[in-house]
């Protein structure tokens, strides 16, 4: 059946010129569907199989089918080419700008001061110590005279003390919370005390304010070398496993024996630089084994029992970690200054 | 205090470099908080040994030479000296080194040579005008040793903060006998005038006031001539930080630096009358001190006086009145011991701190009282042409309280320090700061308090002195042996921590201001007269009026914050703080110290410079902020209108309520408010009353289960008059849906075309869902049907089109 063949030629190339036009997958469906569907060309010409001879019949059928598979396979190869294309033009469509700046996220942050004192909390915690508060406006018998300063002591003078009235002082330490809670407790206790400070100094290496952390344990053995063996892992946690700690024999009207505590300058690790002062090392605060008499004024009896006390600065160890030069730039609002730090 | 090293050496020979002495004092509580080098500084040059010399090899007058600098290897230094030699022991300055003229010397060559140092002249190193050639050192200097070491260079002076128990450190004999204590050595006391000799028949002293002065000690010095003192008493003077004035006053002066003992000089001519008297000063009384002021004394103070009038203020300073002077012949040398308190009380009421106030309050030696002016009668003879006239006129006032012995049971040192020092050791340990001391027959020492130690008074004053002596670093580091106890934080802290923790969540960058407030920032804020915030708590000692009282409220921190941080051009302001704040409570109680919340934005007009369309007025963010921090914290709000605040705007702010109870407000600040505080762009602020919160700990949140069932969704858009609230609405749609409505946003407010003019679009959608099975479309219509008639009802709301909706 040449005309046969002949048509059967032309219908195939009509179809995959008709597939091969389709621009898009639905063009693609449309076409599908003129050549291969059911009432495409090509079922047409399969159903008018039934007019010819039997022996033909078979022959021209499976000449047919043998189209309509190629077909079918062209279609398909078709569709994943056009749903490639598809999915590049998408992807084409959604190019950008990678370089341009990214939508600012604009997270919080807690102050410098906070993170150091939630550090401290933290690990004194994990030592078994309770936090405790004291007023920041303080009676002066509990800033000094329970602590063992009485009014005509010259270490008042060193404390250069805000006062609200006679007998009322901006607190100049934490100190007063071991009179407050001490008193009608009975030992063993530990406990640290972080709260704000207060020193009637405006030059520019001091603040007025500052955050001070106390803390002080009572039982009937605790000793200095204890106290040493606290501190040691304090500073290790805060500043790192590698701190070196010195402990000078000082004088504190409310400890005895005292210690002054300063740490190894972490910028320049002991060489001296201008941080440290060229000493090595930064004063970090005072500790001691806690007086007789500070037992004794809050109703302890310091032959039974004996305790050691500490007090720093918070803020150190945030100015050590960034680098801040004063003090006094930690209480600036300002957000460049927060944004950094 | 400041200690010249070469006046220390002629007390006690000196033991090691001023840098050693100066850490083990500062390690044993005599802090030295600074070490000044008086000559040039010699630092970095170094003892070396010349081992070969040769010509230069291209230089006729120049040698090469090969030094040892004690480093281990030799090194080749160019040497333009005559006289330098093969053996010699010479100052070798390295590369790097910084010479006294402020040269740094550099590794160099010359005439081809490198040369890696200098052999330095004594000119060079600024120890003398020889230039001619090179210093030779002693042949036994140890080669490497610093230049310092070897030769003597120039004072160093000491800088040392004397403990304020501490008083007898404050004297050369005090750094002396805590050098004895650290590192051994002889103490030897300058020489005093003649002491036998039997005191002059006048003047009589009489001491009225025994408590306030146990000794007075007076010296009769005659025919002294005043003139300028020997260079070597103004070098003295001058290292200590003292001026010269004439060498009778001087001497005092002098002797006070040796000793600690403050002494006065009076001219005998000018007191009247044949007795002094210590007494108390008289009410109303005056007096002219040196300084020519004319001071008001009060009856507490200690005055020493004439037959007429008081002539010094004792312990503190002297009168203008019986002054040393030009004419002066016949001195008075006063030399007491007065009551540390009473000095101090003086001194700080008349607002003067003194070499003589600072040691009395500190304390001086009692038994050093008569030694002090028996020394200064002998350098009066000496250095101004003096002649003592008889011994000394000593008065006793109250006997002195004799210093008990102390008992220190070794056991009890150990125990306090955590050491195991053997008795014999704790012994020696305090035989080395003068306490002797001897063991009884219980085992515990018996210890003796030398006379300047008035700060040894209980046995743990001596386990101090012990561990300071052995060292506070070889005590051991171990770790407290205790008993577990559960760990407790106060309830408020936990609610500070979290909110600091929400607003830091909502973007807020946490500020910690300064507790002080200028009082005009309450007039800025408008605060009536009555509001409590005008009740702060006032300093009676501020440093500035900025700082003149403790705040009552956050808002005017967090505005200061803003106007300083837009003055920055920083255009996004987002910041809160959590502290407390102050309430005078009347002069009978402290001050109350709630702790508050507060947080401040500030920003452009717009947020975004992508963004097309302003965004909604500030007022927004701020009540989202408050309204997801107080989520954060368990608490559903619900705002009312109109907060209150007289700095907030009227029809911009709300205050916050809690079952009732008003725990705080947000708003936007009232534009006059924003005004006077130059904040120029749309500001709000939340204040949140944490201690109320306090009181209503939230519950912690409950489980409740998920529905399976699809979500039914329809959409409202209703005309409302102006005047009503949104919130109103909101409520009343959320309580007449009750369970099955789980949610109703408000998603379009629209006025404008289309809309009546004082009516208002809002577009409600509602979400309903349940648990057990899904909604039928009927259900869900009778529902809505029953909350429209109702908004129309309460609110005359009219629905705008029929609820449009899905699933």
């Amino acid at each position: 059946m040449p005309e046969g063949a002949a048509d059967l030629d032309r219908l195939e190339a009509e179809a995959r010129a008709a597939l091969a036009a389709a621009r898009d997958v639905q063009a693609l469906v449309e076409a599908r569907a003129r050549c291969l569907g059911r009432k495409g060309s090509i079922s047409t010409l399969l159903r008018g199989l039934g007019a010819l001879p039997p022996d033909e019949r078979a022959r021209a059928g499976e000449a047919v089918n043998a189209v309509r598979d190629r077909l079918e396979a062209f279609a398909d190869a078709r569709r994943t080419e056009l749903e490639q294309e598809s999915v590049s033009r998408d992807l084409e469509r959604g190019r950008i700008d990678v370089t341009l700046p990214g939508v600012p996220s604009h997270a919080g942050r807690l102050h410098a001061v906070t993170r150091a004192e939630r550090d401290i909390c933290t690990f004194f915690a994990s030592l078994g110590f309770s936090v405790e508060e004291g007023p920041e406006v303080e009676l002066e018998r509990y800033n000094f005279d329970a602590l063992n300063i009485p009014d005509d002591h010259p270490a008042r003078d060193s404390h250069d003390t805000f006062y609200v009235r006679p007998g009322v002082v901006l607190r100049t330490h934490t100190s007063p919370v071991q009179i407050r809670t001490m008193t009608g407790r009975t030992p063993p206790f530990r406990f640290i005390a972080p709260g704000r400070v207060y020193r009637h100094d405006a030059s520019p290496r001091h603040s007025p304010m500052f955050s001070q952390v106390e803390g002080f344990l009572v039982d009937e053995r605790a000793t200095f070398a204890d106290l040493k063996g606290v501190l040691y892992a304090f500073a290790r946690h805060l500043l790192g496993p590698a701190t070196r700690l010195r402990f000078r024999a000082s004088f504190f009207p409310f400890t005895e024996p005292s210690a002054e505590l300063d740490f190894g300058c972490v910028l320049c690790e002991g060489r001296g630089c201008a941080t440290c002062s060229r000493t090595g090392w930064i004063e970090w605060g005072g500790c001691g084994m806690i007086h007789p008499k500070v037992l004794e004024n809050c109703g302890i009896d310091p032959e039974r029992w004996q305790g050691f006390a500490f007090g720093m600065g918070m803020e150190r160890a945030a100015m050590m970690r960034h680098n801040v030069p004063q003090i006094r730039l930690l209480y600036e609002p300002d957000v460049r200054l927060l944004e950094q730090l | 205090m400041r200690v010249s090293l070469c006046w220390l050496a002629e007390w006690i020979d000196l033991p090691a470099p001023a840098s050693e002495i100066a850490e083990r004092l500062t390690a044993s509580g005599l802090e030295v908080e600074g070490v000044e080098c008086l000559g040039p500084d010699l630092s970095g040059v170094r003892v070396g040994l010349v081992l070969e010399r040769e010509k230069h090899p291209n230089a006729d007058r120049l040698s090469l030479c090969r030094v040892d600098a004690g480093d281990g290897a030799a090194v080749d230094v160019v040497c333009g000296a005559p006289n330098v030699a093969a053996g010699q022991k010479i100052a070798f300055a390295p590369a790097g080194t910084k010479l006294p003229d402020g040269r740094v010397l550099e590794r160099s060559k010359i005439r081809g040579v490198v040369s890696n140092g200098m052999i330095c002249s004594a000119r060079e190193l600024g120890l003398g005008d020889e230039a001619g050639g090179i210093l030779v050192l002693d042949s036994a200097a140890t080669v490497g040793a610093a230049l310092s070491e070897v030769i003597p260079s120039g004072d160093s002076v000491l800088e040392v903060a004397v403990p304020s128990n501490r008083g007898d450190c404050a004297s050369i004999l005090g750094v002396a006998r805590e050098v004895h204590a650290l590192f051994g050595g002889e103490i030897r006391i300058p020489p005093v005038a003649a002491t036998a000799a039997a005191p002059p028949p006048l003047p009589r002293i009489a001491i009225e006031d025994p408590e306030g002065c146990n000794l007075y000690v007076g010296r009769i010095v005659e025919g002294v001539r005043i003139g300028p003192s020997p260079d070597w008493v103004v070098a003295r003077l001058e290292t200590a930080g003292l001026r010269s004035i004439n060498n009778v006053v001087d001497v005092t002066n002098l002797v006070l630096l040796e000793f600690g003992q403050p002494l006065h000089a009076f001219d005998l001519s000018k007191l009247r009358g044949e007795t002094i008297t210590v007494r108390s000063a008289h009410e109303g009384e005056a007096i002219e001190t040196l300084d020519g002021v004319t001071r008001k004394l009060a009856p507490e103070d200690l005055v020493i006086a004439d037959a007429d009038a008081a002539i010094a203020i004792a312990g503190v300073m002297g009168g203008a009145g019986s002054q040393v002077g030009e004419a002066t012949t016949n001195v008075l040398v006063e030399s007491a011991h007065f009551a540390p308190g009473r000095i101090r009380r003086t001194a700080r009421r008349l607002g003067i701190s003194s070499e003589a106030s600072y040691r009395f309050e500190r304390g001086v030696d009692p038994d050093g009282v008569a030694r002090a002016a028996d020394r200064a009668a002998r350098l009066l003879e000496e250095i101004a042409g003096g002649c003592s006239v008889g011994g000394a006129i000593i008065t006793q006032g109250a006997p002195r309280e004799a210093v008990p012995p102390i008992s220190l049971d070794p056991d009890r040192v150990n125990r306090l320090l955590g050491t195991s020092l053997a008795p014999s050791e704790v012994a020696s340990l305090l035989a080395r700061v003068g306490v002797a001391s001897s063991r009884t027959p219980d085992g515990s020492l018996r210890c003796e308090i030398p006379s300047h130690r008035s700060d040894l008074r209980r046995y743990q004053d001596l386990v101090e002195e012990v561990v300071r002596i052995h060292g506070c670093d070889r005590v051991p580091t171990t770790l407290p042996l205790v008993r577990l106890a559960a760990v407790e934080t106060p309830p408020l802290r936990v609610l500070a921590d979290r909110s600091r923790d929400a607003f830091v969540a909502a973007g807020f960058f946490e500020a910690v201001c300064l507790s002080f407030l200028c009082s005009a920032d309450l007039d800025r804020l408008d605060l009536a007269a009555d509001d409590p915030r005008r009740r702060t708590v006032v300093l009676s000692n501020p440093i500035s009026e900025e700082h003149a009282c403790l705040r009552s409220t956050l808002v005017a921190s967090l505005l200061r914050a803003a106007r300083e941080n837009l003055a920055h051009r920083v255009d996004r302001v987002r910041l809160f703080e959590v502290s407390r704040v102050f309430f005078d409570e009347g002069p009978a109680a402290l001050p109350r110290e709630p702790l508050r919340a507060a947080a401040l934005v500030c920003r452009a007009e717009r947020t975004n410079l992508w963004e097309s369309s302003k965004p909604p007025p500030i007022y927004f963010e701020a009540r989202g902020v408050a309204e997801r921090v107080l989520r954060e914290l368990g608490h559903v709000a619900s705002l009312r209108p109109g907060s209150g605040e007289p700095f907030l705007h009227p029809g911009a702010s709300a205050e916050i309520r809690l079952a009732g109870l008003r725990v705080g407000s947000v708003g936007e600040i009232h534009p006059e408010v924003a005004r006077r505080f130059s904040i120029d762009r749309p500001c709000a602020i939340v204040d949140l009353d944490l201690e109320t919160l306090a009181g209503r700990m939230a519950a912690p949140a409950q489980y409740r289960e998920v529905s399976q069932q699809p979500p039914v969704r329809r959409d409202l858009a209703l005309l409302v008059a102006r005047r009503v609230a949104a919130g109103d609405l909101l409520e009343a749609i959320s309580k007449a849906g009750g369970r099955d409505l789980v949610s109703v946003d408000l998603f379009d407010r629209y006025e404008g075309p289309g809309v009546p003019d004082d009516e208002v679009s809002l577009a409600f959608r509602l979400v309903f869902q349940r648990l057990e099975r899904a909604f039928t479309d009927a259900e869900i219509t009778k529902q809505v049907e029953r909350i429209v008639s109702m908004l129309g009802h309460r609110f005359g709301a009219e629905l705008r089109s029929a609820p449009g909706g899905g699933a």
